[in-house]
């Protein structure tokens, strides 16, 4: 729970995450935070699970580095990003993400960054399974 | 030894999670992407990514070394 990246099976509490933030800097006066979670519906098909499958060792050094890019770039106070790996159903958690910085805009900023970086550079990939069959998701821009 | 992983959609299309090759003097990435892609074309399609020891690696003339791992990846689409 500590670590600030993580991957994990198990589902995750935004409000702990927040709080171990907000516990590592007094400074902080801002945080954005993203949480993506599971939809019953994909490209004109019900979606019944998610299932997520990674390269772990891969996708943790990933993380880790995306962590410390953000820090360094939006002039972060700190940063957390933990992502499932496991099958979901509809509304359930896949991946959060917090930026805390002095101020919101850099919070904002670093936020949206590092979700659409882990979309890029993070080994992990998704499965829907529909009533019609399973199908490997193809990335949206 | 080369171990090569697959993960996905690629693990899929070749239906094992790893294979290995012996090492050779001079090997490259290239003796491996070739000797996976004449067994199972419809995998490599697919490679967007190839990572060496867990680094993300462009250049296919790249010597390995013996005990490298790679990974063959298609386009990531966790978050």
């Amino acid at each position: 729970m500590n670590e600030p990246v993580r991957i994990q099976q198990e589902d995750f509490s935004q409000d702990a995450e927040i709080a171990a933030l907000k516990a590592s800097s007094l400074r902080i006066g801002g945080i954005a935070t993203f949480l993506g979670c599971a939809r019953d519906f994909s490209e004109g098909r019900n979606v019944s699970e998610i299932s997520f499958e990674a390269y772990g060792s891969m996708a943790l050094a990933e993380m880790r580095a995306l962590r410390e890019e953000a820090i360094t770039r939006f002039d972060l106070l700190d940063a957390r990003i933990v992502h499932r790996v496991t099958t979901v159903r509809a509304g359930d958690n896949i991946v959060f993400i917090a930026a805390g910085a002095e101020h919101r805009a850099a919070a904002f900023d670093a936020c949206r960054w590092m979700i659409d970086q882990l979309k890029q550079r993070v080994p992990i990939w998704k499965k829907e399974i529909t009533p019609q069959g399973e199908a490997w998701v193809t990335p949206h821009p | 030894m080369i171990r090569v992983l697959f993960f996905g959609p690629v693990a899929d299309r070749v239906q094992t999670r790893e294979m290995q090759f012996d090492h050779t003097p001079g090997m490259t990435l290239h003796d491996i992407t070739h000797k996976v892609g004449m067994q199972y074309p419809g995998a490599l399609s697919i490679v967007s990514f190839i990572a060496v020891n867990q680094v993300q690696v462009r250049d296919k003339q790249l010597a390995l070394h013996d005990n490298d791992e790679i990974a063959l990846m298609a386009k990531f689409s966790g978050g």
